[in-house]
């Protein structure tokens, strides 16, 4: 694998729906659990290559399977079939401030973060100011992150992630929190990485961020992928599927 | 050790959560044995007077907090990962580091009450003898144990709830089978019960060698040093292997 290249193989995977999640003792003793919803297919036969560099942008209705593509690809969920790589540092923002301890100040939680993508402590504080900056958070850095609101917490959360010296960019329709001008500086930094040679692949419904930001388009729907190739198409496609196709002016 | 930085956020982490908010802090952690040590002085050590040892609350004392060590450990690892649900279910990192983390904070607390009650043991029972340099070896083995058990209960909590209800409901009558209050030689004379007591329990050969060199000077016995060793070996690397092989569906499930 190169850095940055991404391989999903046929890949499959689905998921009991339940309310909770965990199975008891009970079931395993009686072995009883086939009862309850069918399990469901989030991804079924997906096969999708991409070149380091490529921006792609997923999209499709609601459970789809994009954020399951997107966890399976940052390596949290395994397949059931099929084969899924990315090569290099993968960096994930799939949840607004997900890796981040609430009680913890702005500034430790960059450490943590930094932690969790395996960087050590001279790696993490080297960049420390720089994602500072980038967040514009000020004074707020020193502040525990539960006084944070969302647009601060997307501020960060991003900051981290573009600092991280990312192969693979895998964001999940987070952006959206941040504030206009927020939102251009990301974009603008996205496409400075990419320019540097990262690949980046966004969940987004948000059909302009998409044409503005990645190349190619994947279409999801019930799992499987009924589009795969340029934007200028793609998103004629989907909004063919989803029916809100724009009216010609 | 790719991950030794993490570890350490880890435990800061847990730290930070576990003592949020709480005025004596970690000055809890002193009080609790404390408490406990006088309650069982008094029921065992002045009521029912079933065994009469020499500074009998510095005896039990010792053997307390090893146990409160082992099932604090146990009781904070099993709900861990589901503690921490919003960090597996989006982040990628070795999962492990959380029950460890868990573990290590309570090791942290453990240390410094044995440190405490090493000076007391040194100084009233006058056992400042070349066996306590045993001593770390000991916490070694016992830090192995303990964590190899708490990666057991960690991932099988996640997978099945019952666990951490009947881990609690469990140590309760394990507490009173283990040789915290009494030494298995003076409350009973039938030899299979010796051995049940002495042996069967696997908590019991941890409690009785590392307060051998504090509480009388000397070593213990070669058999329980071997059970010790072992133990901590079998712990740790069944658990590591269970651990490893259930992590996968962790983000799923938790």
């Amino acid at each position: 694998m190169r850095p940055g290249e991404i391989v999903l193989e046929r890949a499959s995977r689905s998921f009991s729906i339940r309310a909770d999640r965990g199975r008891t003792l009970k079931e395993l003793v009686l072995r009883r659990d086939h009862h309850g919803p069918a399990p469901v297919r989030a991804l079924d036969d997906v096969s999708l290559h991409v070149q380091p560099g490529e921006t792609v942008g997923i999209v499709g209705r609601n459970g789809a399977g994009k954020s399951s593509t997107l966890r399976v690809l940052a390596g949290i969920i395994p397949l059931q079939g099929g084969r899924a790589e990315c090569g290099g540092q993968v960096v994930s923002l799939l949840e607004l401030g997900a890796g981040f301890g609430r009680d913890f100040s702005g500034r430790e939680n960059i450490l943590l973060n930094g932690a969790l993508h395996g960087l050590t402590r001279a790696q993490t504080e080297a960049r420390m100011e720089a994602i500072i900056a980038f967040s514009e958070l000020g004074d707020f850095i020193d502040v525990p992150v539960k006084t944070y609101s969302s647009g601060m917490f997307v501020r960060l959360g991003f900051a981290i992630a573009a600092h991280l010296d990312a192969d693979v960019l895998l964001i999940d329709e987070v952006l959206a929190v941040g504030d206009e001008a927020f939102q251009r500086k990301c974009e603008a930094q996205i496409a400075r990485q990419i320019e540097a040679g990262t690949t980046l692949v966004l969940v987004s419904h948000d059909a302009s961020l998409i044409e503005r930001t990645c190349a190619r388009v994947v279409v999801l729907d019930d799992g499987r992928v009924v589009f795969d190739g340029p934007t200028t198409a793609g998103m004629p496609f989907y909004h063919r599927l989803m029916g809100t196709e724009e009216v010609a002016v | 050790m790719r991950y030794r930085f993490l570890f350490e956020q880890m435990v800061r982490r847990e730290l930070r959560q576990k003592y949020k908010g709480s005025l004596l802090g970690v000055a809890w952690y002193v009080v609790n044995p404390l408490v406990l040590m006088g309650a069982y002085y008094l029921m065992f050590g002045v009521v029912f007077r079933v065994v009469q040892y020499e500074d009998y609350p510095l005896f039990l004392m010792a053997g307390l907090v090893v146990w409160l060590f082992f099932s604090q450990s146990l009781l904070s690892a099993a709900p861990s990962l589901l503690d921490q649900g919003a960090l597996v279910r989006k982040a990628r990192f070795p999962r492990e580091t959380i029950p460890a983390a868990v573990v290590t904070v309570q090791l942290v607390t453990f240390l410094v009450v044995l440190a405490l009650l090493g000076i007391v043991m040194v100084a009233v029972r006058g056992t400042l003898a070349p066996a306590l340099l045993a001593v770390p070896a000991l916490l070694v083995a016992l830090y192995a144990f303990v964590l190899g058990l708490a990666l057991v209960v960690a991932v099988l909590h996640a997978y099945f709830r019952d666990v951490a209800p009947i881990l609690s409901a469990a140590l309760l009558p394990w507490f009173f089978v283990s040789p915290i209050f009494f030494q298995v030689d003076s409350i009973t004379h039938d030899e299979w019960a010796r051995r049940l007591l002495t042996w069967a329990n696997p908590v019991a050969p941890f409690i009785t060698a590392i307060r051998q060199p504090l509480y009388l000077g000397t070593l213990p016995g070669a058999g329980t040093l071997a059970y010790v060793a072992v133990a901590a070996t079998v712990a740790l690397v069944a658990g590591r292997a269970l651990f490893a092989r259930m992590q996968a569906e962790l983000a799923v499930v938790v």
